[in-house]
Parts: C-alpha cells; sequence; structure tokens
C-alpha cells in the first residue's frame, strides 16, 4: 500500500492540481500536509489552485446547520486579541500603530521576499503563530525569523518535475517532497546541502522518488541550514555516492528562502 | 420563515466585506462585528468536522483570533466573505483533527445546540447562489458511490484510510476513486467557468 501512488492502474495522474484537491478535501495528513504548505509558500500556482478548490467547496458548507457557541469563546477571543496586542506593542515602542499595522508590515515583506501569495503568508503565519510559549516583550520579528520554515524548489531539468524541501528549524526536521519524481532503476538521485560559508558539502541522503519523507537532521548539518543556503542534486548509483568517490554529476539546484 | 425583516443577503454581505476591510485596516472593532455575524455559521462547521463541542469551540476561537491577525489575506475580489471564512473555518477545524488527539466524526443532530431566535445574518448568509448550484451539479454528476466519499471527506473530515476502511476495500482503491472523481469534478468546474 506503500507503493508508488501513480500506479499504471489507478488512471489517475497525482499531479499539483490533484494534490491540491485532496488538500483542500481535508484527506492530506502528516508529512504530505507538511510538504502540501511548504509547496503553497513557493508555488503560486499551487497555491492558486488550493485556493480555487476552497472557493468551489465553500457553498458546501451550507448544508451544515449552524450552531451557537458559548459565550465565553468569545470572551476568550477577545482576551487572546488584547494579549497579543499587549505583546506587540510592548515589543516594538516605537511602531508609530501598534499590533496589526506592525504585523501588516510583517506580512506584506514575506510576500515581498518570496513573491508569495496570501495563501503563503497564512501558512507561514499559521507556524508562527502556533510556535508555544511566546510570552509577551519578546521581539515578534526575531522570534518569527527564528521559527518561519524555510523552503527550497529544486526544479529538475525542464522536465516540469521538482524537489520540495521544507525545513522547520524549530524541529529541526526536514521535508523532502519527491512526488513527481520516478525511479529509473539504475541511479539514485543524492540531496546535498552546499553551506553559504563555503564549507564543504554535506549530504542529505538518497531522495525516495515519488514518495514524501521527513527526516530529522543532525545539528552538524543545521548549524549551516540559513538563509542562502543552498542544495544540489546530483546523480550517483543506486544506494547514493559510493564511499571515496566523486559525486556524480549536479542535476538539479535550489536555494532556501524563508517564509 | 421569518416574522420580521432581516438584511438582504447583498446588504449583509456588504456590511461584512466592509467589516473584513475596516479589520484588514487595524479596526479591532470590527472583529466583534464579524464574530456576531458569521460565529453560527463557523461553530457549525467546526462542530461539525470536529464532533466535539470543546475542541469546535477552541478551533473557534484559533479561527477569529487567526483573522484579527492576518485580516488583510482576504482578497475581496475573490470570493464572498462568508464563502472565504467558512473555507478558513473548516481548514482550520481539519488540520485540528489532522494535528491533534481529536476523535472527530460527524456530530449527531441532538448534541447541536439549538440556535438563538436573533440568528444573526445566518440565512442570509448564504454562499453565492449561482456558484453553490454549480457544485451541486458537478458533485452530483459523479457516481454515487464516489460522491458519497467525497461527501464523507468534506463534511466529516474522513481520511482515506478512515474511508477505505468503512468501504471495506483496500486504500489504493479508495485513493483512485476519489481521485477519479475529483479529476472529473475539476473538468465540470472548469467548463463552468468557461462557459
Amino acid at each position: 500500500m506503500s507503493g508508488p501512488e501513480n500506479t499504471p492502474d489507478d488512471g489517475v495522474k497525482r499531479d499539483d492540481p490533484m494534490i491540491a484537491a485532496e488538500w483542500a478535501l481535508g484527506l492530506l495528513e502528516g508529512e504530505e500536509l507538511l510538504a502540501a504548505r511548504g509547496k503553497a509558500a513557493t508555488d503560486p500556482d499551487f497555491a492558486w489552485r488550493k485556493q480555487w478548490w476552497d472557493d468551489w467547496f465553500a457553498p458546501l458548507t451550507d448544508a451544515i446547520p449552524g450552531a451557537e457557541p458559548s459565550d465565553h469563546v468569545w470572551q476568550g477571543i477577545a482576551a487572546r486579541v488584547a494579549t497579543q496586542a499587549a505583546a506587540q506593542t510592548s515589543a516594538a515602542p516605537h511602531a508609530p500603530a501598534p499590533n496589526v499595522v506592525a504585523l501588516k508590515a510583517e506580512v506584506r515583506r514575506w510576500r515581498w521576499v518570496a513573491g508569495l501569495t496570501s495563501a503563503a503568508a497564512a501558512v507561514a503565519l499559521a507556524l508562527f503563530f502556533s510556535a508555544p510559549g511566546r510570552s509577551p516583550g519578546e521581539a515578534p520579528p526575531a522570534q518569527l525569523a527564528a521559527a518561519a520554515p524555510m523552503v527550497a524548489t529544486v526544479p529538475v531539468g525542464e522536465s516540469g518535475l521538482r524537489l520540495d524541501v521544507t525545513y522547520i528549524p524549530e524541529s529541526q526536521r526536514m521535508v523532502v517532497g519527491a512526488i513527481g519524481l520516478t525511479a529509473d532503476g539504475v541511479h539514485d538521485h543524492e540531496l546535498w546541502l552546499v553551506p553559504a560559508d563555503g564549507t564543504p558539502l554535506q549530504s542529505l541522503g538518497v531522495v525516495a522518488p515519488g514518495e514524501v519523507r521527513s527526516m530529522e537532521l543532525p545539528q552538524t548539518v543545521t548549524a549551516k541550514l540559513g538563509e542562502g543556503a543552498s542544495l544540489v542534486l546530483t546523480r550517483e548509483p543506486i544506494g547514493g555516492k559510493p564511499e571515496g568517490k566523486d559525486a556524480g554529476p549536479v542535476v538539479a539546484k535550489g536555494a532556501f528562502t524563508r517564509i | 420563515m421569518a416574522a420580521r425583516p432581516r438584511p438582504s443577503s447583498d446588504e449583509a454581505r456588504e456590511a461584512l466585506r466592509d467589516a473584513m476591510a475596516r479589520l484588514a485596516a487595524g479596526d479591532q472593532s470590527a472583529l466583534e462585528e464579524i464574530y456576531r455575524a458569521t460565529r453560527v455559521k463557523l461553530f457549525g462547521i467546526t462542530l461539525r468536522i470536529l464532533g466535539d463541542r470543546k475542541e469546535a469551540e477552541d478551533a473557534l476561537q484559533d479561527v477569529y483570533v487567526n483573522l484579527w491577525q492576518r485580516a488583510d489575506r482576504y482578497d475581496p475580489t475573490r470570493a464572498s466573505p462568508i464563502a472565504w471564512l467558512s473555507a478558513f473555518a473548516r481548514n482550520r477545524a481539519i488540520d485540528r483533527l489532522r494535528t491533534g488527539k481529536v476523535r472527530g466524526g460527524a456530530v449527531p443532530v441532538e448534541e447541536a445546540a439549538p440556535l438563538p431566535d436573533e440568528r444573526p445574518l445566518a440565512d442570509a448568509l448564504l454562499i453565492d447562489a449561482q456558484q453553490a448550484a454549480q457544485i451541486h451539479k458537478c458533485l452530483g454528476a459523479l457516481d454515487t458511490r464516489t460522491q458519497g466519499h467525497i461527501r464523507a471527506a468534506f463534511f466529516e473530515g474522513k481520511t482515506y484510510a478512515q474511508l477505505a476502511e468503512s468501504a471495506d476495500v483496500p486504500l489504493g482503491t479508495m485513493k483512485s476513486w476519489i481521485r477519479r472523481g475529483l479529476q472529473r469534478l475539476r473538468a465540470c468546474l472548469e467548463a463552468s467557468e468557461a462557459s
């Protein structure tokens, strides 16, 4: 059951629009869900398609009967908003107008940086704001930079295929999605981190074609994984680069961007 | 149905759109207005997906706090505000279902809280009728079985594995059915956009 998703008898190509549909419907779980979010942050087409499905599915919710929440729900919302507004104000005393304005500027910056869609900003914010234990007084931008996930897209030649790599600093986990790739039975592809400081490449392992895999990175790797770090993909014999031999040809590259 | 007058659908939508714009501009008081107008619908959604009042209320809180944090995400030129908020609420509830320990499932009717008489704008805030008709038409064009599974995913937050189990078919089969269904659904919806 864990075999490649695109088996011939499937009859359906699991392309990006399909994954967006599965996501909108709520079918994605675990690593695939994480990978889809990361992808939406860097791929406007994908983010657009997710929104497209959301828009179309939305009217279905009219069939769901409404329900009245308890009174304490609004009180909770008001309290959380007030707390966060206060935290932001105390963290940014120079801001001309508190909270919302500063926050909006931050969102705009993100959008500008990565050419993000609003959906992408949403992901970034969702991840940021769900970061646990934020206490008042900590400067949001710095913390934000620390918590914001980093994403890299590694397009493979002209094929339209690509790797989607998402790194979540807090968890030291990296998710590598190679959904469109297929194994040729002769080669494997190995992913390498190229540190921004010019130190030697570090292997991130062999890519699993057609799969989304998550891995915990050792501290030696995460220390080098900052903005500007890039990735290369090399073609290797099955199993990856043999010990003591040079790495194979570089078939694709990409760079990390914070979202 | 109602004895007293209610805002028309257009008025309600405009009022909500306006409140969203004010919230995006930093007007915190707009949040309460949005909450009053939409809580019943959005709570219905989170309750349906999560199947637990406490969880659904927590999810609802997240929805509005998040909305306040990033009100400018909403693009008024796209979806109607209530459609956007509905998708947003459902997505948050599903996220909770997927990441948490919540068991989830459809809510038995008797568990749903009674609606207050004020029922703020609830009826007036139905999503665009034309768009609703189209998605129902396209869904209706699928075979009954596939339609049922897609609906179960949408309304009950079921995963592929859960759907496969309840239908007693292999996981791969369920994936194929649903993906084929989604592919046809997309073609049907795109055809309607083109015409």
